[in-house]
């Protein structure tokens, strides 16, 4: 049985994952977005940085990051409903690194199932699939089986219509093999430095998809 | 920096390379390339010479580019070193100018709307946390939060004396306050199956009109608080209503990308003004004043136009302005210039310029009869999302996301 694709929920006994959940339920009442970020922590500690406020909050952006969400708490999120009063463009994807005691092919298709529960409910919205982070500042069995599980995302994802996947793992790896306390000041989430490195590609990335729907549209005119 | 390809791009890519690698004769690496990238066939037609051609433009467009900052450094200069000073400016030129004269703190939400009180030194702003405040625009006072919705408050307005605002909220419901002593609430009107947005006086103050989520724009009587009337139509939200000025025409626009105007005795639908590619977020009637600037604005050959109006400004997420001649039903011009979803728009009272407000943070000038953007005010740190000028004071008042609210000052 593989965990990694039954959506499940996260208790404590201080209820903060769910609370956080509900507000950003609400928020999907009152709001318009035209970019929707769901994930883990390297997506929600994006909004807590100034990259935030000069790419992203500009696009209309609204940051669906839970602190330490695995691929089956993003998919409960998604099936109640997260996405199901909003029409974003395009949605943009983190999530799977804390899926530790999880083995990659499993991780992958976690990944997957998300990205098809995203469809179905978005069928013409973009996505755009972060390839997980690597971790760790040097080589290390975590870091080894997220580029596997990347691996296995590239094999089932490369091609699908709509879907976009951004390869990541040579932006922080230097060339001895270690991770720059510089990008990565805790080896797992992004200084403002590493946040520029992977984010502003996928900002280049937002506007190019923007720009080439807007052509598709008056061709469909 | 690194960039990121599309799918789509890369392919093209793929395929200008391929038709540069064939029309220079390197076969092999043609057949390489057809292999490497799995792109079996001939390379259509549309590719021929286009990476030649992508190769060059970049340096003829950084040719250009130059060019262009030169010419716009020259009319900075001229412009700000030919206009005249400030005295020797009539009033119905005096446009905001920076810095602004207050900046009032005290919301803990964005702020959605803003507008002044037609008499006192006041000035209204409304929240999404649920409270409207009331200001001194003159003294940058405080002067106090009226509370009674439960949610994101939306639009706000004030009869023509005065006496009553009226308010909106995504709590569903509209709200009339008392301003000729102690701004109490006097009034709940329920009706709305969804997020209301926007609200407007009927001139004579009998009557207020909303708009919604629902779908739907309501009449509602003042002295009963029974809603009189259903204007129905538009097929998504409806964002914003706005009355003439003689209360025979109500103007609405939506995010179905229409801004629709209905006859108020009939609720017959008039015109569908339709030219917008997104969400209209805003609509302003045209003062009579206006009318000499827009027939100057579409006069052709020394012929000046003879456009009778109504006239109406709108405001839209596909980050343009329309003006639209209501009477034969067109769009007039169309102002571009803003990067980011248009929020609010409003006639100067001397009837030369339009003033809108945006979420790329700025507040334009627009001058009607050249129809371009005159003026840019970096306003607030974020989204602006609300402006109101004063009808007879020069001051302009714009409201935003960074939860401040400012005052500025036209010379």
């Amino acid at each position: 049985m593989n965990e990694c694709i039954v959506p499940s929920q996260r208790f404590s006994e201080d209820n903060r994952w769910i609370s956080q959940h509900k507000r950003m339920l609400a928020e999907t009442k009152e709001k318009e977005p035209d970019v929707v970020f769901i994930g883990d922590v390297i997506i929600c500690d994006l909004q807590q940085r100034p990259i935030w406020n000069d790419l992203f909050e500009p696009l209309h952006s609204l940051n669906f990051g839970i602190l330490g969400d695995c691929t089956e708490n993003v998919l409960y999120r998604i099936k109640d409903g997260i996405l199901n009063n909003i029409k974003p463009k395009i949605v943009v994807l983190h999530v799977g690194t804390y899926n530790i005691n999880d083995k990659p092919l499993n991780v992958a298709e976690g990944i997957v199932k998300i990205v098809e529960e995203i469809q179905s409910r978005l069928p013409n919205s973009n996505i755009i699939v972060l390839e997980l982070l690597p971790r760790g500042q040097m080589p290390n069995p975590l870091r080894e089986k997220n580029e596997n599980v990347n691996e296995y995302i590239r094999q089932k994802l490369t091609g699908l219509p709509r879907v976009e996947i951004v390869h990541v793992e040579k932006t922080l790896i230097q060339a001895d093999g270690s991770i720059s306390h510089h990008d990565m000041p805790d080896y797992l989430t992004l200084s403002e430095t590493g946040y520029r490195k992977i984010f502003e590609p996928i900002y280049e990335l937002i506007l190019q998809l923007f720009g080439e729907n807007d052509i598709e549209k008056n061709i469909n005119d | 920096m690194k960039m990121v390809l599309s799918q789509r791009q890369r392919e093209e890519l793929n395929k200008a390379v391929a038709d540069y690698l064939r029309s220079n004769g390197y076969m092999t690496a043609l057949e390489g390339l057809k292999k490497d990238a799995d792109m079996p066939g001939e390379v259509e037609k549309k590719y021929g010479g286009l990476l030649e051609k992508k190769w060059t433009s970049v340096i003829r467009l950084q040719k250009k580019v130059m060019e262009l900052e030169t010419k716009l450094s020259e009319a900075e200069k001229e412009y700000i070193e030919g206009a005249p000073t400030r005295g020797k400016r009539l009033p119905t030129e005096w446009i905001p100018r920076p810095p602004e004269k207050y900046c009032l703190t005290g919301h803990r939400a964005p702020v959605t709307k803003v507008i002044f009180h037609p008499l006192y030194n006041l000035m209204v702003s409304a929240s999404e946390d649920a409270t409207i405040k009331v200001w001194d625009y003159e003294t940058g006072d405080y002067e106090r939060s009226l509370k009674g919705h439960t949610d994101s408050v939306q639009d706000i307005a004030f009869d023509s004396h005065g006496k009553l605002l009226v308010s909106c909220s995504a709590d569903m419901n509209i709200k009339l306050w008392d301003f000729t002593q102690g701004y109490q609430c006097l009034k709940t009107m329920h009706g709305h199956d969804h997020n209301v947005s926007g609200v407007a006086f009927m001139p004579n103050g009998d009557f207020v009109i909303s708009a919604s989520r629902d779908k739907t724009i309501k009449m509602w009587e003042v002295a009963t608080g029974y809603c009189v009337k259903t204007f129905s139509g538009h097929r998504e939200w409806v964002r914003q209503v706005k009355v003439s000025p003689d209360g025979s025409l109500i103007a609405s626009c939506s995010n179905d990308h229409t801004v629709r105007v209905w006859l108020t005795s009939t609720k017959e639908c008039k015109a569908e003004l339709r030219d917008h590619e997104h969400v209209v977020e805003c609509i302003a009637w045209a003062n009579d004043s206006c009318r000499i600037a827009i027939n100057e604005s579409v006069s052709t050959d020394n012929k000046k136009g003879t456009h009778e109006g109504p006239f109406l400004v709108s405001g839209s997420r596909d980050k343009t302005l329309k003006l639209w001649d209501v009477g034969s039903g067109i769009c007039l011009f169309t102002l571009h210039g803003h990067d980011n979803w248009v929020r609010g728009v409003i006639f100067h009272p001397g009837g030369k310029y339009i003033i809108s407000a945006s979420d790329d943070k700025t507040l334009r000038v627009w001058d009607i009869s050249n129809k371009r953007n005159t003026k840019t005010v970096e306003a607030h740190s974020h989204f602006c999302s609300s402006l109101d000028f004063h009808k007879t004071q020069p001051y302009v008042v714009t409201g935003s996301v960074d939860k401040t609210v400012k005052v500025w000052e036209c010379r």
